[in-house]
């Protein structure tokens, strides 16, 4: 799709028609599907044309709106249409590029006579909604990886091959327990509640789906049937609802625990994506290898600076020792007579005794003169005490 | 390793150990014993993932219910 750009005029931007109906038409593809009530007029059908035209007109205000819907599809509803019947049609607005006109563009075309059904539906929905039964805090989480799921669908092969497509896809060692029963028609309500019942049992089933594609107002009422509905809410494991399309609203889809547009929305609700499990997992390998790195890293520093210590243990012990051992010399060093010796005194004994009184000896002893370096040998002349 | 255990239980494990292991407060011995209990959960969860085909199961409705 071009980008919808403007040409700039100095200040002013300037869309041409062509991007500006473009960039509405876009922005009119964004709404969501909606029914709307109106009565048929203008109908064109040609068997040379794709597309089959028609008017939907407002009674009250006379307001009227383009529709167009496929000539397949529309053939396919056999709905013989008459200018002026009522009719609800679902569908998406639109707009035609080339000409900016705005229209519906219909996925199917309903004739209004539903009003009994759709009053009595509203009253159900009520009553339930006032039990609680929609409330989201009975909604339960759906498991994230069951170990089968539960497929309750009719004789719908579309539903039900997207549906199993996308779980085989998304998730190859998955299991599924397909339980088909009709869904539709008189009967079809007791059979869903025994669909349900017999899947819920089953002993590996952990999550359910409800699966059903698109299809009238009428094909789809068993999934708003009160014992439906109940069955759903008080079912023994999580369901998921993909009944119908966008646009329906069953009231199985409220009573869920999830709801899903498409069978193969149901899909990925219900099972992982392989890839992501598989990305998670070696992510998580990635970290436990590196945790454990750093963990034998951080113990092979720590030992190495203990080795580095208790090698230097011994040196540290000796230099130690030695600077005390130094210390004590030099103050033992201090102490001694020897010291005294250099500074010029001298040590005189008389005998072996040191000599500290005159009157200890008598002129003519022999006395013996410690220096510093070497000694004397003398005689005492006199006495002088 | 083989393992009752669902694929979900198994892989909380893993993480539980990764998570341990990055806290960092685990002896080496201890360690290494994680380490390697962590590689086989891997293992495990990854062949359980792989190994597989999908397998479809039909189920019959109850006659009763309709």
């Amino acid at each position: 799709v071009a980008k919808v750009e403007p040409i700039l005029y100095g200040d002013r931007k300037v869309y041409t028609v062509s991007s500006f109906n473009r960039g509405i038409g876009s922005y009119l593809g964004r709404l969501p599907a909606v029914w709307v009530e109106g009565e048929v007029t203008e109908l064109r059908r040609n068997d040379a044309w794709a597309t089959v035209f028609l008017t939907l007109k407002d009674p009250a205000t006379g307001s009227t709106l383009r529709v167009t819907i496929g000539r397949r599809a529309f053939d396919r509803l056999e709905l013989s249409l008459e200018e002026g019947e009522t009719v609800h049609v679902a569908g998406r607005a639109e707009l035609y590029e080339q000409k900016g006109e705005l229209a519906l563009r219909a996925s199917t075309i309903e004739r209004v006579g539903l009003g009994a059904h759709l009053l009595a539906l509203e009253k159900l929905k009520r009553r339930l909604a006032a039990e609680g039964l929609f409330s989201p805090a009975r909604k339960r989480p759906l498991p994230r990886l069951p170990r089968a799921v539960g497929i309750l669908t009719g004789a719908d092969a579309a539903a039900r091959g997207d549906l199993v497509a996308t779980i085989g896809a998304r998730f190859p060692a998955a299991k599924v327990v397909v339980c088909e029963t009709r869904v539709q028609g008189h009967g079809a309500p007791a059979r869903l509640v025994g669909a349900l019942g017999a899947l819920a049992a089953h002993p590996e089933v952990d999550v359910l789906v409800l699966a059903r594609g698109g299809g009238s107002f009428e094909d789809l009422l068993p999934f708003s049937d009160e014992v439906v509905v109940r069955a759903v809410s008080s079912c023994s494991v999580p369901v998921v609802s993909a009944v119908g399309h966008e646009q329906d609203t069953p009231l199985c889809d409220l009573a869920a625990d999830a709801r899903a547009a498409t069978p193969t929305a149901a899909g990925a609700l219900v099972v992982p994506d392989l890839g992501e499990l598989v990305t998670a997992l070696e992510g998580s390998r990635r970290r436990l290898t590196l945790a454990v790195r750093v963990l034998l890293e951080r113990d092979t520093a720590r030992l190495t600076r203990l080795g580095e210590r208790l090698r230097v243990a011994p040196r540290l012990f000796l230099e130690r020792r030695r600077s005390a051992l130094d210390h004590t010399g030099a103050r033992l060093q201090a102490l001694s007579p020897l010291a005294t010796l250099g500074r010029g005194y001298a040590i005189v004994r008389a005998g072996a005794e040191a000599l500290r009184d005159a009157a200890a000896v008598t002129p003519g002893d022999r006395l013996d003169i410690e220096l510093a370096s070497g000694s004397l040998g003398a005689t005492v002349d006199d006495v002088r005490p | 390793v083989t393992d009752e255990r669902s694929f979900e239980e198994l892989q909380r494990e893993l993480e539980e150990i990764v998570t341990r292991l990055e806290r960092g407060d685990v002896a080496v011995d201890e360690a290494i014993a994680l380490f390697r209990r962590g590689e086989e959960l891997y293992k495990t969860c990854v062949e359980r993932l792989r190994g597989a085909e999908l397998r479809i199961e039909e189920l019959t409705p109850p006659r009763s219910a309709g």
